[in-house]
C-alpha cells in the first residue's frame, strides 16, 4: 500500500486527488487549514497552517508510514492589476502558495531522503509561462514555486527522490469562482481546450505522472497547448 | 536528554552505514576527529544532506524529540558544527537541550 501527503484537501483538486488515490488503494494525509469532509478509513485529515514551518514538521512527524508521494497542490490565488495589488495581498500568496510548500517540501523531502526515494509534485500554473496580465503577484508567487521545483530535483535525485511541477489552465474550482466567465473561456481557448479542465481530467493527468518514466525529474508540465 | 557518549555512538553507526551505502570505507572508520565537510574531508554536500536527514531521525528515536540540525545559527557560524564528527555529536546534544521542553 502506498502513502501520500497533499496539502489543500478540504477541497477542489486536491479534494479530487484525494477521493481518486483512495478509490485506487493508497492511503492519504490531507494537510488543510479546515479539516474538511472527506472521509474514509484510508484518509487521515490534519489541520495545518502550512505557511507555518513548525506545524508542517509537526504534522509530518505524526505519519508512520513511508511517504511515497507529496502533492503540494494548496493555493491561493489574487486577481489585481500590479498597480492595484496590496502588498499585503503579494505577501500572502507568496506564503501559501510559495512558503507553504517549500515547508512541505522540506519536511516530506526529509523523510524521502531517508528513504531514498519519493515523488513531489508542485501543481502550477500555465499562467507562468503565459505571463498572465492582471496576475502578477500570483504568477510571481507560482513562479518561485517553479524555480524550487527544478532546484529540488536536482538537489534530491542523488537521493532517489523525483520532483515535478504539473500545471493547468482555469480548473472549476474556488480559486476561479471569482473570474468572469468570459475571461475563463477566452483563456481556455487559448490553451486548446475550449471545453475549459475538468478536475477529473486534471486528476487523470496527476495520476499519469505518477509513474517514473512518465517524467523526468526537474520537469514542468502543463495541461494544455502552450 | 542524550549523553555524549550516545550522541557520538549515534553520528558513527550513522556514518558506517552511510559509508557502506556510498561505498566509502573511509566513513566505516570515522572517529572524533573525522572531517565530515569542507576540504579533504569525507563527505560531499549530498552526502552532509543524506547524514543530517538521516541523523534527524536516529535522534527523535533516541531522545523522544523532534529536532532540526541545520539551523539558521548552525548554518551561519564561523566555526561549523558539521566540520568534524565530534563537533556534531556536540551539536546534537546542544540542539536536543534547546529542543527539549522545559519540565
Amino acid at each position: 500500500m502506498s502513502t501520500a501527503v497533499i496539502t489543500g484537501t478540504s477541497r477542489g483538486l486536491g479534494r479530487a486527488l484525494a477521493e481518486r488515490l483512495l478509490a485506487e488503494g493508497w492511503s492519504v494525509h490531507g494537510f488543510s487549514r479546515s479539516v474538511g469532509e472527506l472521509t474514509h478509513p484510508r484518509f487521515t485529515a490534519h489541520a495545518v497552517d502550512i505557511s507555518d514551518e513548525g506545524a508542517v514538521r509537526a504534522a509530518v512527524d505524526q505519519i508512520c508510514d513511508p511517504i511515497d508521494l507529496l502533492v503540494n497542490n494548496a493555493g491561493s490565488a489574487s486577481l489585481n492589476a500590479l498597480l492595484l495589488t496590496p502588498g499585503s495581498v503579494a505577501a500572502s500568496l507568496m506564503r501559501v502558495n510559495y512558503l507553504g510548500a517549500f515547508h512541505c517540501l522540506q519536511s516530506v523531502g526529509k523523510a524521502m531522503v531517508r528513504q531514498r526515494r519519493g515523488l513531489v509534485i508542485n501543481i502550477t500554473t500555465v499562467a507562468v509561462p503565459l505571463s498572465l496580465e492582471g496576475e502578477a503577484a500570483y504568477v510571481a508567487s507560482k513562479a518561485a514555486l517553479d524555480a524550487l521545483t527544478k532546484v529540488a530535483a536536482a538537489e534530491l535525485a542523488p537521493q532517489g527522490v523525483r520532483v515535478i511541477g504539473l500545471g493547468f489552465g482555469p480548473l472549476s474550482t474556488d480559486l476561479t469562482r471569482a473570474v468572469p466567465a468570459l475571461k475563463l473561456a477566452e483563456l481556455d481557448a487559448r490553451l486548446g481546450r475550449p471545453q475549459g479542465t475538468s478536475l477529473s481530467q486534471a486528476v487523470d493527468f496527476i495520476m499519469h505522472h505518477l509513474p517514473a518514466a512518465s517524467s523526468a525529474s526537474g520537469s514542468i508540465a502543463y495541461l494544455a497547448r502552450l | 536528554m542524550l549523553t555524549r557518549p550516545q550522541a557520538l555512538a549515534l553520528v558513527l553507526r550513522r556514518l558506517a552505514l552511510l559509508g557502506r551505502e556510498l561505498g566509502k570505507p573511509l566513513l566505516e572508520q570515522a572517529n572524533e576527529e573525522t572531517r565530515l565537510f569542507g576540504e579533504a574531508a569525507a563527505l560531499d554536500s549530498i552526502g552532509l544532506v543524506t547524514l543530517m536527514a538521516d541523523l534527524e531521525e536516529d535522534v527523535r528515536l533516541a531522545s523522544g524529540v523532534s529536532v532540526q540540525l541545520a539551523d539558521e545559527k548552525a548554518m551561519s557560524r564561523l566555526t561549523s558544527p558539521f566540520r568534524r564528527v565530534g563537533l556534531l555529536a556536540d551539536h546534537l546534544i546542544d540542539v536536543v537541550e534547546k529542543s527539549t521542553p522545559p519540565a
